[in-house]
């Protein structure tokens, strides 16, 4: 097997997914860390790693807004059609038959001045706590109850399932505030008069900036998600790959995205965190990590990039338009570097992403493949590389059908 | 010697001219780095340079005349355990008490650095920071 590998891989033919998965099941993968291959790669070439290494491990943690989760929590006596529901004071979307719950990580208690929401209460299940579901119905025939106040936990409910529709975002744009009060952003405390940038990537950790083309990476994919496993199921919502990109094919705006899929019971609080922003609300922190095989010298290569060959453009936040004049771009080695200059200022730079923890689960995901714990999976379907990005706007039913 | 101090005033003390007092009976250097007073008295932060003896008699005399004196080490608390080590509170601190480490990427909190000026506290979105003062 071994043999064939690198004759393939010294005949330009590379190695198959299938032969690279097969390896690793019997435990002779070579696999590296994102961290590790890109030394690799500098010391010997894409070439060289091309044949000796296998998968390369990938991670990110971060604000991920587009989360959630469904719960079936299982059925009353007398029975309950659940019209509304809240979790912990937070409304859940219960137009799901009778006992299923959507809970959204950005939705908001009612009561408590934007500090506590969905992300909240999913980070709370995770670690094991018991939350509150209140729930009212109209009562019908079949389903008769019309209140209900109870506890729920992962252990009381039949399914809780992390269904994420936008994660992994491949790359995200940097912000900054050009007006002369603080401003208050999903992209954190925004100083005033370029008092500071903030940004939100793992850069050359990253998943889908590891294999800009979507090669390797698609639907039914296998993922680290949360501490536990879970699936890439669709693209990410706002799909938007034709964005303009370096020459080594890297985006250099919000490109792809995932949309995730995996069981919250298996999860870890270490790496799903309920987070307050400021007067925006809440989020999810969310882990991720994708392998990566190895299956050619260009993987190889695309596996290769650095921090100085990403790029992301910095973007006034004081401009409350959808289109806002970008300012400049800037490299993730600079963002990294804890200063960027922006109209001749220096301006300190925050990450919003995790890098200690996105290296942590690039490390993890390593030991699980190599444990013979985490089994990868071929896509059943590529990702989109033709999906337009439209926008909303005013318009007339005609229009809307054009 | 310096020493960063964090001081409590009731309603009374407010009013005393100790800054003056420092400089002018004990010999110290004062600077003030942050003050705030409101309905149920004032809070001040600051740093004081001089003889050790001179700080000692100081501190004596600001806690003879009704001030609350604490180290700056419990000015702001970070709960480790919270902490996601992102780094958003990195760019807003003042003073770069936190700070990335270059090699394991954790954000170090430097409490030496700490002015208790409290910026951080909303800027953390996994609220792992406390102002204690």
């Amino acid at each position: 097997m071994k043999q064939a590998r690198r004759s393939n891989a010294k005949a330009g033919r590379g190695k198959s997914f299938g032969e690279i998965r097969a390896r690793a099941d019997e435990g002779n993968a070579v696999v590296m860390t994102a961290m590790e291959f890109k030394e690799y790669v500098r010391a010997n070439g894409a070439g060289k790693a091309a044949k000796e290494v296998d998968i390369v491990t990938t991670g990110t943690f971060g604000a991920m807004c587009s989360s959630g989760a469904y719960f079936n929590v299982g059925h009353s006596d007398p029975p309950m059609k659940i019209q509304k529901a809240w979790l912990d004071g937070v409304p859940a979307y219960a137009g799901l038959a009778a006992v299923d719950l959507f809970l959204g990580a950005t939705e908001l208690d009612e009561t408590n001045n934007m500090t506590h929401g969905g992300a909240h209460v999913i980070e709370d299940l995770v670690r094991g706590k018991a939350v509150r579901l209140r729930a009212t119905a109209h009562g019908t025939d079949c389903y008769p109850l019309r209140e209900m106040d109870t506890y729920v936990s992962l252990k009381t409910m039949n399914q809780a399932v992390l269904m994420s529709p936008r994660n992994a975002y491949q790359n995200y744009v940097a912000a900054t505030n050009s007006s002369g009060k603080t401003l208050y952003t999903y992209m954190g405390k925004l100083l005033p008069e370029f008092g500071n940038a903030t940004y939100s990537c793992a850069g050359e950790l990253s998943p889908l900036l590891n294999d800009p083309y979507y090669r390797t990476i698609g639907i039914g994919s296998r993922i680290f998600l949360g501490g536990g496993e879970g699936f890439v199921v669709w693209e990410g919502t706002q799909f938007n790959p034709g964005v303009a990109r370096t020459p080594r094919g890297v985006p250099k705006r919000p490109a792809g995205s995932l949309a995730l899929m995996g069981d919250l019971k298996q999860m870890d609080p270490e790496y799903v965190k309920g987070l307050t922003f400021t007067r925006y609300g809440s989020s999810l922190g969310i882990g991720i990590g994708v392998p990566v095989p190895v299956v050619d010298e260009n993987m190889a290569n695309a596996c290769s990039v650095t921090n100085d060959k990403i790029v992301t453009g910095l973007f006034d936040y004081a401009q409350q338009r959808r289109a806002r004049p970008v300012l400049r771009d800037v490299t993730y080695e600079e963002l990294n570097s804890g200063e960027i200059e922006v109209k001749g200022k220096a301006v300190p730079t925050s990450s919003l992403s995790s890098l200690y923890k996105a290296m942590r689960i690039c490390e993890v995901l390593k030991e699980r493949i190599v444990k013979g714990k985490f089994k990868m999976t071929e896509p059943v379907e590529k990702l989109p590389l033709d999906r337009p990005l439209v926008t909303l706007d005013v318009r007339t039913e005609k229009e809307a059908m054009k | 010697m310096k020493s960063k101090l964090v001081l409590s005033f009731n309603p009374e003390a407010s009013n005393l001219p100790i800054t003056h007092n420092l400089i002018a009976k004990h010999g110290l250097l004062v600077n003030i780095l942050r003050a705030e007073i409101d309905e149920v008295g004032g809070k001040m932060v600051i740093e004081v340079s001089g003889k050790p003896e001179g700080i000692k008699e100081g501190i004596g005399y600001l806690k003879e005349s009704g001030v609350g004196v604490r180290p700056i080490k419990e000015g702001v608390r970070r709960d480790d355990e919270v902490c996601t080590h992102c780094g958003a509170c990195v760019s807003v601190c003042p003073t770069k008490a936190l700070t990335v480490d270059p090699e394991t990427k954790k954000i170090v909190f430097n409490e030496e650095k700490c002015v208790a000026c409290g910026v951080c506290i909303d800027a953390c979105p996994p609220r792992a920071m406390e102002i204690l003062i």
